[in-house]
């Protein structure tokens, strides 16, 4: 069996039943995704599949065919950084940094499907992903940064402009 | 003064938007072994028999470990401090909380390790269990701690914290109102994205590298050499990547166990814990039980406090003395009391052990404290920012235990609230400051409470 991942295509030694999450992880060594609950709740393990966001911890990696698999480790390098990247540590996005990766590949979907800056809908796009440190406000504001087509200084942090209204507080 | 008010990056944004960020769980050794628990089903019992024959002998465990692998089975977390130890690394006769570890298991994969754990032979007599410290103090509530109920080994082993202030009896006689208030919030747990987790490697020097999660790096060596019985010099721990902790990695749950299984069975080995385990077994904060009466006067001053703090512990005492003792010092919130009588109690009940988290028994007091002063004016038919302002820590009051106020913030920060909600405050209370009290700001009853700022 083979499988496609950031471009390369390994020959898989699992078990057709065995989780993506554990192959990636295991098998691969790629350890961006996380196993942060194993059952498809806290999106911390979220790796793109052709393109969509999905939990490789629920997928077996038999049923992915010649489906192409990225990680945050495809996205870019240290010196040549997607924008959503560039965005998520500008904007201070990552605190702790273990659901950063599947919170990132979810808003790098979004905004490639055309998503706009508008917060409500970032908000519902990034909705299964679960992050304990930052209360959501300064992700959200990376994601809709990248949608507005900003362009980012990573010698700084960027001042938060603090945002009302997000779950439905009005 | 380079970084105070300037916006730099963070030093390890880089590396999380990579992927590049290595946590303990992303270590790669080769030939690790999988551990996995096995934990008490229920919320107390007598073990009656524990038998690890069948696991041991099954192919691919490499070790198993309980009680009696274990060089000093008890180390309290604040031993250190003198507090005397009342916890089993492992349960050996008794259970107290449903998830106690009583084994754990080392094999080559994940799926080998949980079929030793299956295959360990525990039986136990279950006994009722103590859930809730409103019982604890029942005479037919079963005794539930070799030390009884509540812990009872604060400072000239007094069985409760205990504060006394002023003239509390004077203070209600002279009350125009009583207003009283029971305050109950809820154990809440962590949930870091990261579950508890720790590799230990034996080194071929005969010391142990620890990859280790916590929130406490070299408090968690302490722990782990004095279980083991070994000098600080054969332990290298390897930390400071956490995926999230606030407060739930401050106890050492999995370093101790995980060394002890790398010794015995000569191989590197790991443990992560399920979600499933992190929500059921790992240390929450505390439930709190607190009772508040205040003596008060119908003009909003507040001159006495009566409260009763009931600190449920779980099994085993852990840091909640420690806990408790910083919820005693906070109990009249941001406001100055002059008539004080606290006593609290750490409780033992079978729950799981309860441990810090942000604000480690200040933001139970907070809250009731607050909710109290909103409740005093609403009894009073008074403005709540105003009575909250009238009884604000100023500079030269005293706290609850003694320490005399340098730099208290109560006023400037209700008036900023009043001034973020719109809320109109009369010229008295708009024009206040936190200087020391002096005229009708320093009533008779509070003259003794005025300290000298400049010898603090």
């Amino acid at each position: 069996m083979n499988l496609t991942v950031n471009g390369s295509t390994h020959e898989i030694e699992s078990g057709a039943l065995t989780s993506l999450l554990d192959v990636l992880r295991e098998e691969l060594g790629i350890t961006s995704p996380k196993a942060g609950c194993e059952q498809g709740g806290c999106g911390a393990c979220t790796v793109l599949v052709d393109g969509a966001p999905r939990r490789s911890c629920l997928v077996p990696v038999g049923a992915l065919g010649n489906a192409e698999v990225t990680t945050v480790e495809g996205l870019g390098a240290p010196d040549d950084l997607a924008p959503i990247q560039q965005a998520f540590t500008h904007h201070y996005a990552a605190q702790c940094g273990f659901c950063t990766a599947g919170m990132m590949l979810a808003a790098h979907a979004y905004v490639e499907n055309g998503g706009s800056d508008d917060q409500h809908a970032i908000a519902e796009a990034l909705g299964g992903h679960v992050c304990r440190c930052t209360g959501y406000v300064k992700i959200i504001e990376a994601v809709a940064a990248v949608a507005r087509g900003d362009s980012f200084d990573l010698a700084t942090t960027a001042a938060s402009p603090g945002m009302t209204n997000i779950g439905g507080v009005k | 003064m380079k970084a105070v008010g300037a916006r730099l990056p963070r030093y390890d944004g880089v590396e999380h938007v990579t992927g590049r960020t290595t946590f303990v769980d992303d270590v790669r050794i080769p030939g690790t072994l999988w551990v996995k628990a096995l934990r008490s089903p229920v919320h107390r019992a007598d073990i009656t028999a524990l038998d690890t024959g069948a696991a041991e002998s099954m192919k691919g465990v490499h070790a198993v470990i309980t009680w009696k692998d274990v060089p000093l089975l008890e180390y309290g977390h604040l031993s250190a401090l003198g507090i005397p130890a009342d916890e089993p690394l492992l349960a050996k006769d008794d259970l107290r909380y449903k998830g106690q570890p009583i084994a754990l298991v080392a094999a080559e994969d994940e799926e080998t390790a949980l079929e030793a754990v299956d295959a360990i032979k525990l039986d136990v007599s279950e006994k009722p269990a103590l859930l809730d410290v409103r019982q604890a103090f029942d005479a037919d509530a079963p005794v539930i701690h070799q030390w009884g109920n509540w812990y009872p080994h604060f400072e000239a082993e007094m069985d409760r914290r205990q504060i006394r202030k002023g003239d509390i009896d004077k203070a209600f006689d002279q009350a125009d109102t009583i207003v009283q208030g029971v305050y109950r919030p809820a154990a809440i747990e962590h949930v870091p994205l990261e579950t508890q987790v720790c590799q230990v490697v034996p080194e071929a020097s005969g010391r142990l590298t620890i990859y280790s999660c916590t929130q406490a790096l070299y408090f968690s060596m302490g722990v782990v050499a004095a279980h083991l019985q070994i000098p600080l010099n054969r332990l290298k721990l390897v930390g400071g990547t956490v995926g999230g902790g606030f407060g739930g990695k401050v106890d050492t749950a999995t370093e101790t166990m995980c060394s002890l299984l790398a010794l015995k069975s000569g191989r590197p080995v790991k443990w992560r814990w399920t979600r499933e385990e992190e929500f059921l077994c790992s240390s929450t904060r505390a439930p709190w039980h607190m009772e508040i009466a205040d003596a008060v006067t119908s003009d909003g001053w507040i001159v006495g406090r009566k409260m009763l703090t009931l600190h449920d512990s779980g099994a085993y005492a852990r840091f909640s003395p420690y806990g408790l003792t910083k919820h005693s010092f906070h109990h009249t919130g941001a406001y100055t009391i002059p008539n004080l009588s606290f006593d609290g109690y750490v409780v033992f009940t079978n729950r799981v052990p309860t441990t810090a988290m942000r604000g480690f028994g200040v933001t139970s007091v907070s809250f009731a404290a607050e909710t109290h002063m909103s409740r005093v004016a609403e009894v009073l038919g008074l403005d709540p920012y105003e009575v909250r302002l009238k009884n604000a820590n100023r500079i030269g009051d005293t706290s609850p235990n003694g320490v005399v106020y340098t730099d208290p913030s109560t006023v400037p920060t209700i008036q900023a609230i009043a001034d973020a909600m719109g809320h109109e405050l009369s010229a008295e209370y708009r024009t206040m400051n936190r200087h020391q009290r002096e005229g009708e700001l320093l009533p008779e009853h509070l003259v003794t409470q005025v300290g000298n700022p400049e010898e603090h």
